[in-house]
């Protein structure tokens, strides 16, 4: 069999990895905000630090140590609860990471998992085993992209990042996205929750205030509305004061579309509503008894104001 | 056998460069039914390993491509984990030492050995962090590499094939290995100890 490449040199490998390692320990910090070991955190703009959320135990001003061995004091001024990231900014820091090319994170791209457990950098090594689109949060939010890694991930790792063997970052790693496993959320989601925290200081989240479940109506009902499909949403409770609750919306109604988006599974409504914008109204059809509605809501963000 | 191998010539250039250069001093060490690996130490007539694969006043067996021999249980270091066996007629070629001072970490290191009773089998892996003494002195190598029962006593090497250290145990997933210049000095304390 002909092959045109040269074999795989184990000792240009190695000092590719751990260049990338010297590289990327550059922009990764210490962040000492909770109990036992510090957990990592990665420079990614000008004076901003992100982290996974849940190892940044305390709110307020908290000790960073900076590869240099300097600490700092860093302030947290924005979380994501969805995506379990967290914004500090500090000033002194050094220059921010640099990202990786899209076609680094593909399934069976080396990577590099970079972590800051102390003073030094420690790493670990494998493959991207996985990426999932249409990756669920507790609340329900779409993320796509999401990495699964088949690498080892120690303790302090979560918050620091996931390299490509070229140095750049294809991510964040966050054991909790996965119960535990090695997962990573990707750089664009990174990019976009960061924006929209220092924009507005949450994500935005449009909201109707109803809790569904998929549900086929009758074959008789199908037919005498003369509908196109038997599956949509039953309207299971509609929450004071909330878009739905203004619009009309009962207990008991089966949503059939939004904005002729047709709503099969509770996620088809999540990820619509994702589409749009907070404030502006969109329509929702449904079956009410014997008769088929089409009412206008105005979904409102949930994550403004409040807390 | 004779063996053209020079330890001069830059070496593992390849997957199975590095293979062939560790089966050529790398043997298992069998004691009550129990395996572990070991290390030819280069002339010496020594096979190194961990004290855990060995027993006190009981003399292990040495496996090589070319037999089984029995060894003779000559010292064992027990803080240290480390225990060498003579084995007379038995020779590798001189072992090249890599100071975990020079280790950086996400470089290649690579476990070799009998997991589980596996023969020859080797793993992949990158450094993970080098644990100090108070002192500065590097006490283990700790690598991010899978290691199993049987991994005991075999060596860690770099991407050259030059020895990192004597993989010792696993903690928390990680492999933690005996650094290459603590073993080095506990063989010339062996020799020492002979040659009085």
């Amino acid at each position: 069999m002909a092959s045109n490449t040269a074999p795989l040199s184990l000792v240009d490998l190695s000092s590719q990895l751990s260049s990338t390692v010297e590289r990327a320990s550059q922009y990764v910090v210490a962040i000492r905000a909770r109990r036992r070991i510090p957990s990592s955190g990665i420079i990614w703009r000008d004076g901003l630090i992100v982290s996974a959320s849940h190892t940044v135990r305390r709110d307020g001003r908290v000790p960073v140590t900076l590869p240099s061995g300097d600490s700092v004091e860093a302030t947290v001024i924005a979380r994501d609860p969805e995506t379990d990231l967290v914004v500090l900014r500090a000033d002194g820091l050094p220059a921010p990471a640099s990202r990786a090319e899209s076609n680094e994170s593909s399934v069976g791209s080396l990577a590099l998992a970079v972590g800051r457990p102390g003073r030094a950098t420690t790493a670990s090594f494998g493959i991207v085993s996985a990426v999932i689109d249409g990756w669920r949060s507790h609340q329900g939010r779409r993320i796509d992209g999401v990495l699964r890694l088949d690498l080892s991930v120690y303790d302090g790792f979560s918050g620091g990042p996931l390299v490509s063997a070229s140095g750049g970052v294809i991510g964040l790693n966050n054991s909790a996205l996965a119960g535990g496993a090695a997962a990573a959320l990707p750089t664009a989601v990174i990019d976009s929750v960061v924006d929209d925290l220092l924009s507005r200081g949450h994500v935005s989240r449009p909201y109707l205030g109803v809790a569904v479940h998929p549900v086929t109506l009758a074959s008789s009902t199908v037919s005498q509305l003369q509908l196109d499909r038997a599956d949509g949403l039953v309207v299971l409770s509609v929450a004071d004061d909330t878009p739905a609750e203004r619009a009309g919306i009962l207990v008991g109604d089966v949503l059939l579309e939004i904005t002729g988006t047709p709503l099969t599974k509770p996620a088809n409504l999540y990820d619509a509503l994702l589409a749009t914008k907070a404030g502006e109204p969109v329509s929702i059809r449904l079956v009410r008894g014997d008769k088929t509605a089409t009412l206008a809501v105005t979904p409102i963000d949930r994550n403004s104001g409040g807390e | 056998m004779t063996s053209t191998f020079t330890t001069e010539s830059p070496i593992g250039a390849t997957p199975s460069e590095l293979i062939d250069h560790l089966t050529q001093w790398v043997v298992e060490v069998r004691h009550r039914g129990s395996t572990g690996t070991g290390i030819l130490w280069g002339k010496s007539g020594m096979v190194l390993t961990n004290a855990h694969c060995v027993r006190d006043g009981e003399d292990p067996q040495i496996v090589t491509s070319l037999g089984t021999r029995r060894g003779r249980l000559l010292a064992v270091a027990g803080d240290d984990d480390l225990a060498a066996i003579s084995v007379p007629g038995l020779a590798g070629p001189s072992l090249n030492i890599r100071d975990a001072n020079a280790l950086k970490t996400g470089e290649l290191l690579f476990a070799y050995g009998h997991p589980l009773g596996v023969p020859n089998a080797l793993s992949m892996g990158v450094l993970h962090a080098v644990v100090r003494h108070r002192n500065g002195e590097a006490k283990f190598v700790v690598a991010d590499v899978r290691l199993a029962p049987g991994n005991s006593g075999g060596p860690l090497v770099d991407a050259k094939g030059q020895l990192v250290g004597i993989n010792h145990m696993v903690a928390n997933g990680l492999g933690v290995a005996i650094p290459a210049t603590t073993v080095a000095r506990f063989v010339d304390q062996v020799r020492a100890a002979r040659a009085a």
